[in-house]
Order: C-alpha cells, then sequence, then structure tokens
C-alpha cells in the first residue's frame, strides 16, 4: 500500500463555498497542486476495459450526432413513445383488460404460480413477524378515527384466501404478443452511447491528470456520514442489507422515522400523515405493521368509507408518500419532487401488479433547479462494467475493493482513485465519498462524453409580424423584454443571437459587427428557402449588443403599418432549422395566427358549434406530419423548438406543437392574446418570457433512466425523442419539463428486498461544460396485494393516468379516454374490494391512501383536457392536454385540482416566515359552492390562473383594506392585480398570491371576479364536486363507482 | 478551407479549445477525422516534431507545437501550407498570451471554449482567399515552411501501435527468457541431486555389503 502518500499531492481540494449559484466558474478549476504525476497509471487504466472500442463507433448510436444521416433518423420517426399501436378494436375500455397499448401486460407464461405470497415472503417480512410487537408497534388510533369500524385483518388470514378472492387478471395471455414496445430487457445490455465516444484507446496510461477533486455545495452536511450508519468497521453491510441485521425496533420507530426525512423543505407537518399529531404508522415497514394487526392498521391501509367521509381533503398540500424503507436508506433516498413513483412498493411479480390495477410509473423533474448540488469532478466516473449505471448510494460495497450494483448485481472492481476521499482527505473509505452519500449528484464529464466540443448557447427568435401580429401587439413586449434581460441570457462570451421575422416572406437580419444598423434582408422565394448571408445572421452576443439593441428598439415600429395577413410559418421555420443546424441551439418561435402559406400550410379544423354538442372531440391529432418531420430533423442537430402561440383564432395547436414536442422544446399559449384588451395575458406573457429568457438551459442533452433487472420501461411521456429504445434525446433541457415512464415487470423480483431506478441526464451547459447529472431511488418490493395499496402514491397514479389518457384520447377517441379512467378507478377499488377487505361492508371502500383517487379522477373527467359537454376551444383543449404530459407533477396537480382558500379572513396563526416575509397558511377548502359563502372572498388557484372571488356581501373591510375599494359594485369589472395598500390585510393577501406564484416556473394570472363577472363560468367549472349540466357532482360519481364494483 | 481546428494540452492530450466550421458539405465525415484528431493529439508528445502536416485521404491535418501546446487543424488538401501554418502560429500565440499560465492547471476538457470565438475570426481572415493581408503576413516565414515534415496520418498513428506490439514482443521474449533460465536452473539442481543420490547409493550398498559379507 506504498500508493497511499502519492495520493497526497494528486488530490484537490475541497473549493466549495455554499453559495446557491450553480456556474460559478470558480470552483470548478480544481488546482492539483505540484507536478502531475504520472506514477500510477493503475487507476486510470481501469475504464479503458469498459471502453467500447474504436472500430465500432459507428455502429452505435452517438448521443448527439451532428451529423446529418437522414435516413436512418427519418426510419425511426415513429418513436417508441409514440409506437403504441392504436388499440385493436375498442370495446373494452379498461386500461387493464383493454387494448394492449395500455400497459397492464398480461402475466406471461405460467404466471399464477406466485398468488400464494405466503411461499415468497420476504426476509424482512420474517423478520418483522419474529420480533415483538412492542415499542415499535404505534398506538393504534392516534388520530381520532373510529378505529373499530374496520376491523383490523390479519395479513395471514387474507392472504389465504387470495387466489379466490382475486382471480388473475382478465386481461387473457394471448393478448400479450401485441404487447406494446417494450425495451428490451435492459438498459443492461445496450452500452450506454455518452460513451461511444470510441477513440480513448491509449488515454491511460499517458493522463497524467489523475486529478480527483470534489466541489460540494452541501456544506460538508452529509459527509463526515450520519451517525450510526458504517460504525467504523469498514466492510460494513452494504446499504441494501441493512433492514435485515437493523437493530430491531429503533429505526423503525415513527418518531425517529419522521426525523430522518430528508427533504422537508416545507413545514414539517406537511410530511407526515394528514390529520395526526404524530405520523402515522404508515411510515412504518407494512409488513411490520401487518405483523402487528391485532393492535393497528397501517394509516394508508385504514379502509375509509367514501360515501360517508366527506372532508376528505387534507388542510394542507397532500405530502408524497414516503417509501417504507430503512432508515438509512430512506435518509439518502431521491427527493419525491425530482423522482416519484406510482407504487412506493414495488410488487414482486407483473400478476400482484395486475391485480392491483394501479399503474407502475415514474414521474421525474430531471432538471429541476436546486438549492444544493454535490458537483464531482473526477478524470473516471465510476459505473457499472455491465449496465452502465453510475455508483449511487444504494451499491453495496463487498469489501474495500469491489461494489456491486444495484441494478443488474454485477461485482465491479473499485477503481484506485475512488478509494481517496477528497471530502475527508482520507484514503480507503470508498463509501464515504460524495458519489455514495447522495442521491442526486452531478459530474463534470471527462472528454470521453462528447462527439463534439461543447456548443456555444445559440439563441434564434422566429417572429410573426403579420397584420394579426403587429394588431396583438406582442412585439413590442417581447422586444423590451429581451432588451431588459439580454445580459440575463445564460451563456459564456460565446453565446450567439440572431433574429429571423416572417409573414408572407422571410426577413433576415444581418447584423454582422462593423454595420452601422441592421440590414434586412428579405427572401420572397419561400418554396427553396436559403440563407442570404449565412455567416453573418447568428451573431456573437457580446460583440454585436449594441446592433441587437439597435434592431430590438426599432423591430415593433417596422412592421407597424403592415397590409400582409398570410404567415408562411413552415419556410421560416425550415430557414430557421438551416442557420442553426451547424451548431444547434434554442429556436424561439412566435406565432399569432393559423399558418396559410407555402409548406406546413394548414387549414381551420375546428367548428364551433361542435364544441360543446359533440359527443367526441375531433381534431386532436396533428393534420400534416410536416412539423414532426422538421422537428425529427431539428433533434438531430440538437435544435429545440419552444412555440409560443399568442391567438384569439383557432391556430390548430394539435399540429403546431409537434414542432415542440419532438424537438423537446416546450409551448407557451396565450389564448386571445392583446395589449390592450387583454392587459392579463400582457403581464403572464411578460413574467413567462422573463423566466424563459433567463432560466438555466442545458445543451444537447440526452436522459437514460435504468432501472433494476426484472423491471422495463416501456412508455415515456413529455416533450422529447426517443432515439434508441431508452435513450431520450433532449436538444435542449430546461428546468421546468417534467417526464413520466411506464414500466412494467418483466421477470419476478422474488430474492430482492429493494429495486432501484437511476435517471442521468447529460448535458452541456451554458458556459459549455459538459455535466451529469445522476438522480437515483430506492424502493421496497413487496409480496402483498395490501402492501402494494399501501405504498400507492395517488397523486402520481393521477399524474400518469392523464399521461396515459392524453396518449389514449390521440390514439382513440376523447370519450374512450374518459372510460378508461373510470374504470381505473373502478377496477383499482373493486380490486381492494375484492382482495384486500376480508369483511365486506356496504358503502365505497377505500384504503386511506387512495381516499382521493376518486376525486383526481372527477377532476380529470372536469380538466379542460377531458371535459364534455360545455364549451371547450380546441387550441385550449390541446393546450391542457400538452400541459399534463409537459408540468412535473406538482404543478399538473393544481391543474387536475385547484385549491381554494378562504381569504378574508387571513390571520397569521401557523403562517410561513419566509425570508422576513410572513405568508399565512388558510386551509385547503373542497371544490365545491357550498364552502363559498357570501360574507367572504375566495382565493382559487388553479395553476396557470388564479381566481379571486368576492362575495356579494363581502366584509366591507376587506373590500377596502385589500382591494382599496369602498363598496361590493365598486369593484373593477376586470381587474387583474391586488392594489398595493400599506394594510396588514392587503400586505397578507399580497403575501400569500406571490409566494403561491413564486412557486412555480409560470406565472399564473389573477382575475379578480365579482358574481356578474364573465369568468364567473370559468371560475365555477374549476368547481369540481358540484354537479353541472353535463357532469355527475361527487357525490353522484361516488355512486356511480360503487354501483359498477358491486356489479 | 479549414474545417476543424482543436488546442490541446501536449502532455496529455486533453483537448482545451476547439472550433468546428460545419455545414452540409462537411459534415459527412467530420467524425471520423475529428475521432482521428483525438488519437493523433494523444500519440503526439515532445518528442514529436514541432510542425507537421499529415495527409489523411484528401485532407491535411496540419499541427505546431510550441511551449505545451498543440495546435492541430484539419483542412482541404490543396488548402496552401503556408496559410495553414501562419494560422495556427498566430492562434498559439494569442492562446499562449491569454492562457499560457493556466494550461497546465486545468483538468476539465474544453476549459478554454471561449477561445473558439477568436479562433472562428482568425480563421474567417485567413481563409477569405480575396484578403490579400494574409499572404504577405505569411510570406515571411517561408523558409521555414519548406522544413515542414509531411508524413501520413495513418503511419503516425500506427507507429504507436508499432512500437507497442515491438514492446510487447521484447517482454514476451524476455519473460520466456527468464522462464527458460529458472527451468535451466531447476534442472541442473536436479540432476545434480540425481549424481549425488546415486554416489550415495552407490556408497550405502559398499558399506552394507563390507558389512554383512565381508564380516
Amino acid at each position: 500500500m506504498n500508493h497511499q502518500p502519492a495520493y497526497n499531492p494528486m488530490q484537490a481540494k475541497v473549493l466549495g463555498p455554499p453559495g446557491p449559484p450553480l456556474y460559478a466558474s470558480g470552483p470548478y478549476q480544481p488546482v492539483p497542486p505540484g507536478p502531475q504525476s504520472g506514477s500510477y497509471p493503475v487507476a486510470p487504466a481501469q475504464p479503458l476495459l469498459t471502453r467500447p472500442q474504436i472500430g465500432v463507433l459507428p455502429s452505435h448510436t452517438p448521443p448527439q450526432s451532428a451529423s446529418p444521416v437522414p435516413g436512418p433518423r427519418l426510419a425511426q420517426t415513429t418513436p417508441p413513445a409514440q409506437a403504441t399501436p392504436p388499440p385493436p378494436a375498442v370495446t373494452s375500455t379498461s386500461y387493464y383488460t383493454g387494448p394492449p397499448a395500455w400497459q397492464y401486460a398480461a402475466p406471461r407464461g405460467p404466471a399464477p404460480n406466485h398468488v400464494n405470497p405466503a411461499v415468497a415472503a420476504p426476509p424482512h417480512m420474517s423478520h418483522g413477524s419474529a420480533q415483538p410487537p412492542g415499542p415499535g408497534a404505534p398506538p393504534t388510533s392516534i388520530h381520532g378515527y373510529p378505529q373499530p369500524a374496520p376491523p383490523p385483518m390479519p395479513l395471514h388470514t387474507y392472504q389465504p384466501n387470495r387466489p379466490a378472492y382475486g382471480p388473475p387478471p382478465t386481461a387473457p395471455p394471448t393478448m400479450k404478443p401485441a404487447a406494446p414496445p417494450a425495451g428490451p430487457p435492459g438498459t443492461t445490455g445496450t452500452p450506454p452511447p455518452p460513451k461511444v465516444d470510441g477513440d480513448v484507446a491509449g488515454n491511460g496510461p499517458q493522463a497524467p491528470n489523475s486529478y480527483n477533486h470534489v466541489d460540494t455545495r452541501m456544506a460538508g452536511a452529509a459527509q463526515p456520514g450520519p451517525p450510526g450508519r458504517h460504525l467504523g468497521h469498514y466492510p460494513s453491510l452494504p446499504p441494501g442489507y441493512q433492514n435485515t441485521s437493523a437493530p430491531p425496533p429503533a429505526p423503525l420507530h415513527p418518531a425517529l422515522q419522521a426525523a430522518t426525512q430528508p427533504y422537508t423543505q416545507g413545514p414539517q407537518p406537511y410530511q407526515q400523515q394528514p390529520g395526526g399529531p404524530g405520523p402515522g404508522p404508515a411510515q412504518l415497514s407494512p409488513s411490520m405493521a401487518a405483523m402487528s394487526l391485532q393492535s393497528s392498521t397501517p394509516e394508508a391501509l385504514r379502509v375509509v368509507n367514501l360515501l360517508q367521509e366527506r372532508n376528505l381533503l387534507p388542510s394542507a398540500p397532500v405530502p408524497a408518500p414516503t417509501p417504507c424503507l430503512t432508515q438509512d436508506l430512506q435518509k439518502l433516498n431521491c427527493s419525491p419532487e425530482v423522482f416519484r413513483c406510482t407504487l412506493t412498493s414495488i410488487p414482486q411479480t407483473q400478476s400482484l401488479l395486475n391485480k392491483a390495477k394501479l399503474p407502475l410509473g415514474l414521474l421525474l423533474h430531471p432538471f429541476k433547479d436546486l438549492s444544493q448540488l454535490p458537483v464531482v469532478t473526477s478524470s473516471t466516473i465510476v459505473r457499472c462494467r455491465s449496465c452502465r449505471t453510475y455508483i449511487n448510494p444504494f451499491v453495496s460495497f463487498l469489501d474495500q475493493r469491489r461494489w456491486k450494483c444495484n441494478l443488474c448485481y454485477r461485482v465491479n472492481d473499485v477503481p484506485e482513485e475512488f478509494m481517496y476521499n477528497p471530502v475527508s482527505r482520507s484514503y480507503g473509505e470508498p463509501h464515504k465519498r460524495p458519489e455514495v452519500q447522495n442521491a442526486t449528484i452531478e459530474f463534470i464529464a471527462p472528454s470521453e462524453y462528447m462527439l463534439r466540443p461543447p456548443q456555444p448557447a445559440v439563441y434564434l427568435f422566429v417572429l410573426d409580424v403579420s397584420h394579426n401580429a403587429v394588431e396583438t401587439g406582442y412585439l413590442s413586449v417581447f422586444c423590451q423584454s429581451l432588451l431588459d434581460n439580454i445580459n440575463a441570457l445564460p451563456g459564456d462570451s460565446r453565446t450567439k443571437v440572431g433574429f429571423i421575422t416572417f409573414d408572407s416572406t422571410i426577413h433576415f437580419y444581418n447584423l454582422q459587427e462593423g454595420l452601422s444598423q441592421p440590414q434586412m434582408l428579405i427572401v420572397s422565394d419561400i418554396e427553396d428557402i436559403f440563407l442570404p448571408t449565412p455567416d453573418s445572421l447568428l451573431v456573437n452576443l457580446n460583440e454585436c449588443k449594441e446592433l441587437v439593441q439597435d434592431l430590438l428598439k426599432s423591430l415593433p415600429n417596422l412592421f407597424e403599418k403592415t397590409m400582409e395577413t398570410q404567415s408562411a410559418l413552415g419556410s421560416a421555420l425550415q430557414a430557421a432549422f438551416k442557420l442553426l443546424s451547424p451548431t444547434g441551439g434554442r429556436m424561439s418561435v412566435f406565432q399569432t395566427q393559423l399558418p396559410n402559406l407555402g409548406v406546413g400550410a394548414l387549414q381551420s379544423r375546428e367548428d364551433p358549434n361542435q364544441r360543446a354538442s359533440a359527443k367526441d372531440v375531433q381534431h386532436l391529432s396533428p393534420a400534416t406530419d410536416f412539423y414532426k418531420k422538421l422537428a425529427l430533423d431539428c433533434s438531430g442537430q440538437q435544435v429545440a423548438v419552444d412555440l409560443f402561440l399568442l391567438s384569439a383564432q383557432y391556430c390548430d395547436l394539435a399540429s403546431l406543437g409537434c414542432i415542440s414536442r419532438f424537438s423537446a422544446g416546450s409551448v407557451y399559449y396565450y389564448p386571445s392574446y392583446h395589449h390592450q384588451h387583454n392587459p392579463a395575458q400582457v403581464e403572464r406573457f411578460q413574467r413567462d418570457l422573463k423566466r424563459y429568457l433567463t432560466r438555466k438551459i442545458g445543451f444537447e442533452a440526452v436522459m437514460r433512466i435504468r432501472c433494476t433487472k426484472g423491471l422495463s420501461i416501456h412508455t415515456f411521456h413529455g416533450n422529447f425523442f426517443v432515439r434508441s429504445t431508452d435513450l431520450l434525446s433532449l436538444p435542449n433541457v430546461n428546468p421546468d419539463a417534467g417526464f413520466a415512464v411506464q414500466m412494467s415487470i418483466e421477470e419476478n423480483l422474488d430474492d430482492m428486498q429493494v429495486v432501484s431506478f437511476q435517471a442521468a441526464l447529460l448535458y452541456t451547459s451554458s458556459k459549455g461544460e459538459r455535466r451529469i447529472r445522476v438522480h437515483t431511488m430506492c424502493l421496497p418490493v413487496v409480496s402483498s396485494l395490501s402492501d402494494v395499496f399501501a405504498g400507492a402514491d395517488v397523486q402520481a397514479v393521477t399524474g400518469l393516468l392523464a399521461c396515459m389518457a392524453v396518449d389514449r384520447s390521440v390514439t382513440s377517441s376523447l370519450s374512450d379516454a374518459r372510460d378508461a379512467m373510470t374504470n381505473a378507478a373502478i377496477d383499482s377499488l373493486s380490486s381492494y374490494r375484492q382482495s384486500v377487505l376480508t369483511i365486506q361492508q356496504p358503502g365505497l371502500l377505500a384504503p386511506a391512501c387512495l381516499r382521493l383517487f376518486p376525486l383526481y379522477i372527477l377532476a380529470l373527467l372536469k380538466q379542460k383536457a377531458f371535459r364534455t359537454g360545455t364549451s371547450t376551444r380546441l387550441d385550449e383543449r390541446v393546450f391542457a392536454m400538452y400541459q399534463l404530459k409537459y408540468q412535473p407533477l406538482a404543478f399538473a396537480m393544481l391543474m387536475i385540482h385547484p385549491a381554494l382558500y378562504r381569504v378574508d379572513d387571513l390571520s397569521d396563526e401557523g403562517a410561513l416566515n419566509i425570508s422576513e416575509r410572513t405568508v399565512p397558511q388558510p386551509r385547503v377548502l373542497q371544490l365545491s359552492v357550498e364552502k363559498l359563502s357570501r360574507e367572504g372572498a375566495f382565493l382559487m388557484d388553479a395553476g396557470l390562473v388564479m381566481y379571486l372571488w368576492i362575495g356579494r356581501n363581502c366584509h366591507q373591510n376587506f373590500l377596502s383594506q385589500v382591494l382599496g375599494v369602498s363598496s361590493y359594485a365598486a369593484v373593477p369589472e376586470k381587474l387583474c392585480f391586488l392594489p398595493e395598500l400599506d394594510t396588514a390585510e392587503s400586505q397578507r393577501t399580497r403575501a400569500l398570491v406571490s409566494w403561491l406564484r413564486d412557486q412555480r416556473p409560470f406565472f399564473p394570472s389573477l382575475h379578480i371576479i365579482r358574481d356578474e363577472s364573465q369568468l364567473k363560468p370559468h371560475f365555477l367549472q374549476n368547481m369540481i364536486e358540484d354537479r353541472t349540466e353535463s357532469a355527475l357532482s361527487y357525490y353522484e360519481f361516488l355512486l356511480h363507482l360503487q354501483q359498477q364494483i358491486s356489479k | 478551407m479549414i474545417f476543424l481546428t482543436v488546442i490541446a494540452r501536449l502532455a496529455d492530450g486533453l483537448p482545451l479549445a476547439a472550433s468546428i466550421q460545419e455545414d452540409e458539405q462537411s459534415g459527412r465525415d467530420l467524425q471520423h477525422y475529428q475521432s482521428q484528431a483525438k488519437q493523433l493529439l494523444r500519440k503526439l508528445d515532445a518528442q514529436s516534431p514541432d510542425r507537421c502536416m499529415l495527409e489523411a485521404g484528401n485532407m491535411n491535418f496540419c499541427y505546431f507545437i510550441s511551449q505545451g501546446v498543440c495546435c492541430l487543424c484539419l483542412c482541404d488538401a490543396s488548402f496552401p501550407k503556408k496559410v495553414a501554418f501562419g494560422y495556427l502560429e498566430d492562434l498559439q500565440n494569442e492562446f499562449c498570451e491569454q492562457y499560457g499560465k493556466r494550461v497546465p492547471e486545468v483538468t476539465r476538457p474544453y476549459s478554454f471554449i471561449e477561445f473558439d470565438t477568436y479562433m472562428q475570426k482568425t480563421k474567417k481572415s485567413y481563409v477569405d482567399s480575396r484578403a490579400q493581408r494574409n499572404l504577405s503576413s505569411v510570406s515571411t516565414e517561408l523558409q521555414d515552411i519548406q522544413r515542414i515534415m509531411v508524413a501520413n496520418i495513418e503511419e503516425v498513428l500506427q507507429r504507436g501501435e508499432a512500437l507497442s506490439a515491438l514492446d510487447t514482443k521484447a517482454s514476451n521474449l524476455r519473460s520466456q527468457a527468464e522462464k527458460y533460465r529458472s527451468d535451466a536452473r531447476f534442472l541442473n539442481t536436479r540432476s545434480t541431486y540425481a549424481k549425488v543420490a546415486a554416489v550415495v547409493l552407490v556408497f550405502v550398498t559398499l558399506i552394507i555389503y563390507v558389512r554383512f559379507w565381508w564380516l
């Protein structure tokens, strides 16, 4: 071990000022003191074995192929995500028994051999049983629920019955051959393209810079190792297996469990089960709790009769359930804001999953803005040699030299330089490295992860300047916003910008250095588009800033008197693509009308008279594949297209949206935008633009999600293109994009106690650094149906079902999707009733963790995307669908089920204190008119929009102190902001509204409405629990469910 | 036309800055040349000639090494040699002036990617055949240019392989020789033992014979 001293000179300092800016360039420049010593070739030599040979380079799919290879690319224009075959002759509308496009793959082969879980009881189960139900078993009814009503159901009493109660799912195995294109059982076999860069052969021995440095922003908090973990003896038990030997009751104690919630960002009570002063037993291991059923039922499984309990809605936002992991693992686990699974307890077999009738999938928000993110710079990134998993907290160290992958179970060597821990500056403790201590981490990638030098930040703006566009007046808002934020655009000295405007012709702007003013070049040949001066249209922002500013100042006036009404959007997009394709970058398209000239011209497909009456909504799928094809070309050249649609008329978002969807862009929609008539939209547009222009951005990104052997990912939701079976190509990635995937269980997870999921996002930052952000999540495996139900995450399930329903509406029909959502609720609740409940009682019974499920399903049915009966404009409906798929779960949930607060009696009780601001926390009310009162004022937060409803007899005090008006009649008709008054009431209300706004990346506009306002119907449409002409009330919906279940 | 320019650290071939000219025509197999460039940069060391031009198909790699930094560019075979080297020297000077001191310290690839802006501008002025200025600025160095070595890229890339093959063979030979030597020593010892054993046997037999027969 004479290597040891030599590592000290090679170390780098820990340069980590705990500051929030992620891109402070300073700390990333490690300074290895002393000369680079090349005397230890051992460490760098190891990865050589794993890299692909040079010769095979072309055969891999390059992660960011810059070469235009139209052939293969076009060949895969139907990516797997979209390749779900249209359901063959849909007769059944259930998600589960229905066409294979929905993901409940029927059991393969001899599936029923797992119905007896008594045989396959996992070790931790017996561990739990051996344990006396002593201190670990919590008291029965902390929550004051009438506990005796659902008598405790001992686990072993119903399990033998289960084969009888729960027949195998009705989906016949013969349907399997038509199953969706589930990826090959792994992620495991395919070498991940980030490494594809083949020419590394000779790197090893002559690379003297075995720098090894960690830059941590954790303020050292996590590194010293939590007390009690790895108690000194080094080859301690791997984290994944500690639950078998953990000191019996202690780690399971509820108080401890709560104390170890690692991601408590909100107030502490949010993390607990609602309604209780202490954490409910649901946070215990379900098996543990199940064993002590004599005394209690886990809170998540407490039986709730939905027909009787009216006030189901917790008073605060619904928290994500905590997986039943040991304290050690849970402490390391990934934040639910980033990574969430619909079932926090993974069923052991596909048949068990089929029986639960709940969708299995992940919801991700991988590029979320994080306040603390450890960043590691290392010459070798330690990855599993067979499945290429990044080393993570859930791997197990067999001894000091070897680690076992937690996804494919291959035993790998620990490279020499990994032995040195730069945080504690100690040697021989690989398990204390930041990679093994943090479930979310970022690596600075070495040059093997680059196919070409990192691209500069390139922004191209494509602006509609037709008569219609000038009429809306968006151009001046845009130009002003860009002028204000031009120095805040993410980038470095290489940043490039360019502008194209279009009406029936395409206008380019020559901004080359040295010109006295911008030069406009008009190309009227829109059939065969060409670039007039390819070199000077995209210019360096730093060098030509003045010209750019000149242009932005003159642009709004330039087209003031235009009479051109036509719009050649297709050609403009082609031109922009040509301009961007050498480098890649971001294209921001502003469009105000239906494109009606040249390629990609569209016709109006909407019949306003049919909006409300039609039984089924037509035209949800694109009218032409021009936009999709162009988007795929863009994706191949690392160009992302963001679409801003500002229009009063129908614009066919279903067709136009494809340009963003497949190029990983985002869609913004401002219906009836007008600079004078609609100030709320103008403000929203302004704020959204500011965020859009200044937010973080990652270029030429790819994302891959890996999961433990046995699970397989088969369908992806979000905006991207699926390059190979499981590689998502994201030309741009932004911090506001969410993703969802569906999974199935291909092999039984018999001998596993936990499974892991890993999302790795490789991107180029706007400063030209190649980085990899890795998130890893670990979840327990359970073998009984009640445990599966106990772990259900109702919000995630709803979010995933919404994504699935959007797909279904496009491939099949809207009514089909609606039926399928209803059936999802019916199936899971009836499965719960038949298979888990032993004693049949009347009523609609649901486990406590799913008690909001019918409400959310009803909310989805009444959501803009899926509602029928009410007049909904097609573009708004399509936009709502895009939002459901694209928004991260937390924001999508608000769009599905808005939050209602009473705001006329805000008090500081229970208020949050955020940076010297007091934010009152009113209760969340049920969405029903009966909760409104004429004496009050109510704030409804529906994600993209907020309504402040003023009751007719609202307190004079509120009117004068908050709104600054003397009487109800004096409230203006169109008020969309709260006046800044210097009163306590006004401050509280404004604090609440701005706090709600700050929590999301987009800007919800606020409408203050009275009884006679035009917007009142919109407000009332969100009253989900009430009956409308065409939709059931919540109670009726429950009765409908009950009827279907008992049938 | 100059398609690709890379500046790398000589010691380990770590790329520091790069600039790529991509358009519809050149995009075709630039990828291949890029990987060749990477290999080449790893092969180069302090012993390599300062300036060299390597033929690779219908393209030429030109590189110029100075102060521990290697500037490499890929240009058309028809592109004038002296302009290419003038361009490289220009880059080299500017780069060393701006970043020279920080070169040994960096660990991240493409740490000085912002130099790209300068590279693109310089390239423009050299590539533009109408700019007469180029010729005058480089013609003074004509003398040097004559002495530039020309080799083939394949040879350079394979030279290392051949050397390493030779190295392996030599070390094989060496290990075999060692094995032979130890085997020989072992055999020697064994035959010595056999001889001694035979002598001892004879003596014992003799003693026994004398003891029982003679007495």
